[in-house]
């Protein structure tokens, strides 16, 4: 069973997120924050990660970029509001990008593909 | 001793002296005057001179002399008055004329009355003139205006109707600016042609007079070594005077005048009264182009104002826009997270409801509804994000191919042919490639609604001078012009939210990078909607 991690700062989404992506069979814990986050990544393992870009006073980018340089291994897949940042050079770090919707079905698509990749080895 | 002549006589009858004309009668009657009028040319008296000559008057011997002196001075006085005369009128006539030329600035009212003087009766009397100007780049002097007949049937024609007038030089020059200057422009369009000179050939007879400052009478032109004979030839005449204009320095033209017609030499005193009305004509000439000139910079900076006023309209425009949307983006932004929970977790209830359970339309409904109004978000962002283009240089045709290639689908499903005439080696465009993209998208699906089964959409890219137009033409119901306004106008509702979103978002995506989209419905059917683009380097 694969064990993600999801970043949010809103409590609500984070619930929505853990009941559905768990519905899909993973293994889901939530951070509300990117301390949090990091915490939670030293202690455990996890097979990837989705984050928000906007993390209250944080940057869901500068949490990326910690990600990519300190665990290399976990792919990370962006998930916000705002469609703007897929231009921006350091969103290019992530493996996917999805703009939230009510609609969770793009982003268990993209979860998918990313766990998919990492399977054939993409990550090792 | 009997006298042949009737001087000696105080009265005498009319058949006496053969010599005093109808209504001279008075001197009939008058001896002083007769004899100072008549019998001082009368051969008679000379006869009677003669016969007196040793006949032992004292004064016999001496009366030839006073009578030859006399006659000489009668005959120097005579010369002198009618040189008077002459000069009278002409002062009269160039007070007249530098009167006009003086309180004239339209060009082409100058030139009338230049014109004028110099070939009307009452003025210098030339049969024909022409007036070439130096142009703007003061390189060239050039035919601008001929003035005079063609032909002799012509010169007699005119000769009669200004005989019958009784115009002034001034009403002359108003009735030739009216009614002829038009048609003397046109009609020596051939000579005019033929008389453009280079201002750097020394040589020419032209800039010879202009340098001299001085006008030059060119007699016996075709065999005159010196000369241009192709001139002569032209002109179609051997004499001919070429009047220098110059003003304050400046080489403001040249008057061609000759005597066509009537072939009168052209006088040492012709010369002398053209040469004086020169000056006043130079000058005139040059302040009426300087006006006209002037005239031309005063519109072209009005037009300039004009443009920075709708420059400064755009921009005030704009930044009112780039307020709308951040302000927009922001509210959409705040709105997208709570909006995601209720239709996320109405889904999640979606599919835990079983399939009869009533409860299960109200949660269909709830994940409709925040369907709809996120697509309406997500318009609304677009929209704020168009206020912040990122533009570079691509080839147009490419991008038309590429966006027409992702909607052939839609295309073949609403049963539309495509036509495409993509103009070849278009310059590069600048422009924002996917907002221009999906601006081109946007107006295909809002055409592709209006067109019916089998229509056809036609899109064209043109060269539009500093600009590439692009056109898509489709053969559907016409918008009407309330439509057309709202269908651009920023947030308009047609349909429903969402719908006008599409256009009014290209219109502020082109207009923000400089370019334009404009609407034309044609009556009998169909819309054209035509996106200009600019080539040019700088930057809105």
């Amino acid at each position: 069973m694969a064990k993600l991690l999801v970043v949010d700062d809103e409590a609500n989404i984070r619930l929505l997120y853990a009941q559905e992506l768990s519905d899909e069979g993973y293994q889901v814990v939530t951070a509300g924050s990117a301390l949090e986050a990091v915490e939670k990544l030293e202690s455990e393992s996890f097979d990837l990660a989705v984050i928000d870009i906007k993390l209250k006073n944080e940057s869901g980018l500068e949490l990326l970029q910690r990600i990519v340089k300190e665990r290399h291994t976990i792919p990370v897949i962006l998930c916000t509001a705002f469609s703007c940042y897929k231009d921006d050079f350091s969103a290019w770090l992530a493996d996917g990008y999805v703009v939230k919707s009510s609609d969770l079905q793009e982003l268990k698509d993209e979860i998918s593909r990313v766990l998919a990749k990492r399977q054939r080895g993409a990550y090792v | 001793m009997d006298w042949e002549c009737c001087w000696s006589r105080d009265q005498i009858e009319p058949e006496n002296c053969p010599y005093i004309g109808e209504g001279e009668e008075d001197l009939l009657v008058s001896q002083r005057r007769r004899i100072v009028e008549k019998c001082v040319e009368c051969p008679r008296f000379k006869n009677d001179l003669a016969r007196m000559k040793g006949s032992g008057y004292p004064l016999s011997d001496v009366l030839p002399y006073i009578l030859t002196e006399f006659q000489e001075q009668k005959s120097q006085m005579g010369a002198m008055l009618s040189f008077l005369n002459s000069k009278t009128r002409e002062i009269k006539f160039l007070r007249e004329v530098g009167l006009v030329l003086q309180t004239s600035l339209d060009l082409d009212e100058v030139l009338s009355i230049a014109m004028t003087a110099i070939t009307a009766g009452k003025g210098f009397g030339m049969n024909r003139a022409f007036l070439l100007m130096t142009d703007k780049d003061r390189r060239h002097i050039r035919g601008y205006l001929g003035v005079g007949p063609r032909d002799y049937e012509e010169a007699w024609r005119t000769w009669e109707d200004i005989g019958r007038s009784n115009f002034t030089l001034r009403q002359l020059a108003r009735d030739f600016q009216k009614t002829k200057l038009n048609s003397e422009k046109v009609k020596f369009h051939d000579i005019l042609n033929q008389l453009t000179v280079p201002l750097a050939d020394q040589g020419h007879i032209f800039n010879r007079a202009l340098l001299g400052k001085k006008p030059i009478l060119v007699e016996n032109a075709l065999n005159n070594p010196d000369l241009d004979r192709g001139l002569a030839r032209i002109l179609g005449v051997d004499t001919f005077l070429v009047m220098p204009l110059i003003s304050r320095n400046r080489r403001i033209g040249v008057i061609i005048a000759d005597n066509c017609i009537t072939h009168k030499p052209i006088t040492l005193q012709d010369m002398q009264s053209l040469e004086t009305f020169a000056f006043p004509v130079a000058f005139a000439l040059e302040r009426a182009s300087l006006y006209e000139r002037l005239q031309e910079e005063v519109a072209k900076q009005k037009a300039a104002n004009v443009k920075l006023r709708e420059q400064q309209e755009l921009i005030v425009k704009m930044e009112k826009m780039a307020l709308v949307g951040k302000i927009t983006s922001s509210i959409a932004h705040s709105i997208r997270n709570p909006l995601m929970v209720i239709g996320g977790f109405a889904r999640t209830l979606l599919k835990a409801t079983p399939d009869q359970d009533e409860k299960r339309s109200y949660l269909e409904s709830i994940v409709r509804e925040t369907r709809q109004l996120e697509d309406v978000l997500s318009e609304v962002l677009d929209y704020s994000e168009s206020l912040f283009p990122v533009t570079d240089f691509w080839d147009l045709n490419e991008l038309v191919g590429k966006a027409m290639g992702e909607l052939e689908g839609a295309l073949e499903q609403a049963g539309v042919r495509c036509r495409m005439e993509l103009a070849p080696e278009l310059p590069m465009v600048r422009i924002d490639y996917k907002q221009i993209s999906y601006c081109l998208k946007t107006i295909t699906a809002t055409a592709l609604a209006a067109i019916e089964q089998g229509g056809e959409l036609r899109i064209e890219s043109v060269l539009d001078g500093d600009g590439v137009l692009l056109r898509v033409s489709d053969d559907g119901r016409p918008f009407t012009q309330t439509a057309q306004e709202a269908l651009t106008a920023p947030f308009f509702q047609t349909q429903e939210l969402g719908e006008g979103v599409g256009l009014s978002l290209c219109k502020s995506i082109l207009e923000r990078q400089g370019n334009s989209l404009s609407i034309l419905s044609r009556p009998g059917g169909g819309n054209t909607y035509s996106i200009r683009l600019l080539t040019r380097k700088e930057n809105i």
